[in-house]
C-alpha cells in the first residue's frame, strides 16, 4: 500500500516537474516571440509605410491615427505623377545599363585576373596582388576629387564613360574570383593542356564556366554597389536625362512646385527597391553571403 | 642525352611561357587600377599641395591648404560633427545588432518569418532610406505623432532644430544598417560550438555567465569587425547629411560631415586643392582606426568559412 503511494506520488511529482519545465519553456518562447514581433515590426514599419503610402491618397499618408491599409486606394496614380514629374523611365534605364556593364565587366576580368593569381606564379604577383587589396582599404571618398580631375581630364563629364569607367572593375571581384579559382582542380587544366588548348582557350572553356556558377553572392553585391552608388554620379553628370536613380530620386524628398508629393516619393522609393527585394526573395542564401564578405552595407 | 636535354628545355619553355600567361591574365585588371585607382590616389595627395579651381593649371602652395583648415571654421566644425556621428551612429549600432543577434539566435515559433521582416532595412539604397525618412520625419509625420504628445507637441520640425536633426538622422542611420551587423553577430554565435556552452552549463554557469564566459570572449574577432567597419563607414557619413538634412548638411552645418565639405569645397566652391587636403585628413582619420584594428586583434580570424 504504502509502496504504491509513494511510487505514485513520486510520478506525480516527476510528472509535475516535466510539467513545469514544459510550461516554463513554453512562457520562455512566448516572450521571445512577443519581442521578436515588436522588434520586427519596428524594423520593417519603414519599408511597410514606403509600400502602402504610394497607394494612399496624398492626404491620407499622413493621416493620424496612422492607416495601416488604404482607406481610399488610389491604384498606380502616384507611380503615373512621379513619371510625369521626372523621367524616372530614363534614370531607371540608366541604373540598369550602368549596372549590367560593371557587373558583367568586373566579373569577367575579375574571373581572369582571379584565375592568373591563383593558377600561375610570375615574378611581381605578390606585389600586384598586395595592390588589388590595398585598393579595398581606401575609402572612394579620397578618390573623388584627384578621380573627378582625371575623368574631366579625359572629357568624360556628363557622360555614359564617365559614369561608369571608373567603377567598370572591382577590387573585391578579383579577390573573391581569387579564392574561387584556387579549387579548380588542376588535373583538369593539365588535361586540356596536354589536348593541345591554349592558355586563352583554357580559361574561356575551362576556368570561366567553373568560376561563373560560384560567383552568385558576387554578382548580387557587385549589382548592389553599382545600383546603390550615390556620391560618384552625383558629381559626375548635370544632364538630368544622364542621372542615376539614387541621385535623381532625391529631387522627391522636397515638394514639387508648392506641391506635396509623398506618394510619388514612396512609388519612386519603391521602384528603386524592387529588384533589389527580387533578388532577396528569389536569392536569399546568396545574397546575405555576399552582403556578410563584402560589409556592403557598413 | 641530347633528347633528354631538348625535353628538359622544351619544358621551362613551356613552364616560362605559362609565367607569361599568367601576367596577360592579371593585366587589364592592373592596368585599370593603375589608372583609376593608384594614379588619382598619388595626385590627390599632390592636388592638395596647390590651389586647384579648375579653370586654371594648379598651383603650387606647399601645406598652406592644411594650414588654411586650421583656420577653418567650416572644416573644424566638421570634425566635430563627424566624430558625434560616428559615436553617436556606431555604439548604438553595435549594441542594438548584438541583441538582435542574441534574440534571434534563440528558437522560438515564427522566428524565420519575424527575421525577414527584420531584415528588411537590408534593402533600400542610402538615397531611398533619405527619402522615407524625410517623409516619416515630417513635422507632421507619424514621428511627431508617436514621440510630440509626450512633450505636448502637434508639429515638431525634427530636421531643421539644430539639436534634433543630428539624433534623427542617427536614428535613420542605425535603422538602416543594424540587421547587416546583426547577420555578423549571428555568424559570429553560430560560429560557437555548442560543446563549449555545454560545458560551461555542466559545471553550472547559468545562461548570463555563459554568455559573459564563454561566448562573449569567442566572438572577439566578430566584434573587432564590427567597431571597424562600422567605424570606417560612419566617418565616410555623407549620403543621409546631404538628402535628408536641409541644404546639404544643415541647418546651420550641424550635418556638415567631413564627405559634406569635400563635397562642398569641390563640387560648389571649386577649390579643388582644399576639397583634397579635406580628403587627405579623412584619409588619415580612416587609416589611424585601421591601424587600432589590426593592433586590437586579427580580425583575419573573422572567416565565415
Amino acid at each position: 500500500m504504502s509502496k504504491i503511494g509513494a511510487s505514485r506520488i513520486a510520478r506525480q511529482y516527476e510528472s509535475n516537474a516535466a510539467f513545469e519545465t514544459r510550461l516554463r519553456k513554453r512562457i520562455t518562447k512566448l516572450i521571445l516571440l512577443s519581442v521578436a514581433i515588436w522588434v520586427a515590426v519596428l524594423f520593417g514599419f519603414p519599408m511597410y509605410f514606403m509600400g502602402m503610402s504610394a497607394f494612399k491618397a496624398e492626404s491620407e499618408i499622413l493621416a493620424t491615427p496612422f492607416r495601416w491599409l488604404p482607406e481610399e486606394f488610389v491604384g498606380v496614380a502616384h507611380y503615373e505623377r512621379a513619371f510625369d514629374i521626372a523621367p524616372i523611365g530614363q534614370w531607371y534605364a540608366n541604373s540598369v545599363f550602368i549596372a549590367a556593364v560593371q557587373v558583367g565587366a568586373s566579373i569577367f576580368f575579375g574571373a581572369m585576373a582571379g584565375y592568373g593569381f591563383a593558377k600561375f606564379s610570375f615574378r611581381g604577383k605578390r606585389l600586384l596582388f598586395g595592390l588589388i587589396l590595398s585598393i579595398m582599404a581606401v575609402p572612394f571618398q579620397i578618390l573623388l576629387i584627384p578621380l573627378f580631375v582625371l575623368v574631366r581630364q579625359f572629357g568624360w563629364q556628363d557622360s555614359y564613360a564617365g559614369l561608369i569607367v571608373p567603377g567598370l572593375l572591382s577590387a573585391f571581384g578579383v579577390f573573391m574570383m581569387r579564392q574561387f579559382a584556387y579549387s579548380i582542380p588542376d588535373e583538369l587544366l593539365d588535361a586540356a593542356r596536354i589536348d593541345g588548348a591554349g592558355e586563352f582557350r583554357i580559361f574561356m572553356l575551362i576556368a570561366l564556366p567553373l568560376l561563373a556558377p560560384a560567383s552568385a553572392s558576387l554578382a548580387i553585391i557587385l549589382f548592389l554597389f553599382s545600383w546603390n552608388n550615390f556620391l560618384w554620379p552625383l558629381v559626375v553628370v548635370q544632364d538630368p536625362n544622364l542621372l542615376t536613380l539614387p541621385v535623381g530620386m532625391t529631387v522627391f524628398s522636397q515638394p514639387y512646385r508648392g506641391d506635396p508629393i509623398i506618394g510619388p516619393a514612396m512609388a519612386v522609393s519603391t521602384l528603386a527597391t524592387l529588384p533589389v527585394a527580387l533578388l532577396f526573395i528569389f536569392f536569399q542564401r546568396y545574397f546575405i553571403a555576399g552582403m556578410m564578405v563584402s560589409g556592403i552595407k557598413g | 642525352m641530347r633528347r633528354l636535354y631538348r625535353r628538359l628545355w622544351s619544358e621551362t619553355s613551356v613552364i616560362s611561357r605559362r609565367q607569361y600567361w599568367g601576367l596577360i591574365f592579371v593585366l587589364p585588371v592592373v592596368v585599370f587600377f593603375a589608372v583609376f585607382f593608384l594614379y588619382p590616389l598619388v595626385t590627390g595627395f599632390i592636388l592638395s599641395l596647390t590651389d586647384f579651381t579648375l579653370l586654371r593649371p594648379p598651383v603650387w602652395v606647399g601645406l598652406d591648404n592644411y594650414f588654411d583648415l586650421l583656420k577653418d571654421r567650416l572644416f573644424l566644425k566638421s570634425i566635430s560633427v563627424t566624430f558625434g556621428y560616428v559615436f553617436g551612429s556606431t555604439v548604438p549600432t553595435w549594441v542594438l545588432s548584438l541583441m538582435a543577434a542574441l534574440l534571434f539566435y534563440q528558437k522560438f515559433p515564427g522566428r524565420e518569418g519575424l527575421k525577414l521582416l527584420f531584415f528588411s532595412p537590408l534593402l533600400p539604397s542610402v538615397a531611398v532610406v533619405s527619402v522615407i525618412w524625410v517623409v516619416l520625419l515630417h513635422p507632421n509625420g507619424i514621428l511627431t505623432h508617436l514621440i510630440g504628445p509626450l512633450f505636448g507637441k502637434a508639429e515638431i520640425a525634427w530636421l531643421h532644430d539644430l539639436q534634433l536633426s543630428p539624433i534623427v538622422i542617427v536614428i535613420a542611420r542605425v535603422w538602416s544598417v543594424i540587421p547587416f551587423y546583426m547577420l555578423i553577430w549571428l555568424a559570429g554565435l553560430t560560429a560557437i560550438p555548442q560543446e563549449m556552452r555545454d560545458a560551461a552549463r555542466v559545471d553550472g554557469a547559468n545562461r548570463l555567465q555563459s554568455f559573459l564566459s564563454v561566448e562573449l570572449p569567442l566572438l572577439r574577432p566578430t566584434a573587432v569587425f564590427v567597431m571597424a567597419v562600422s567605424t570606417i563607414a560612419a566617418f565616410q557619413g555623407f549620403t543621409l547629411q546631404f538628402v535628408i538634412a536641409p541644404n546639404q548638411g544643415g541647418p546651420v552645418d550641424v550635418n556638415t560631415t567631413l564627405g559634406i565639405v569635400i563635397w562642398k569645397y569641390g563640387f560648389q566652391f571649386f577649390r579643388m586643392g582644399d576639397a583634397a587636403a579635406v580628403s587627405v585628413v579623412l584619409f588619415a582619420f580612416i587609416m589611424i582606426i585601421t591601424g587600432l584594428q589590426l593592433g586590437l586583434g586579427r580580425s583575419d580570424d573573422y572567416s565565415l568559412n
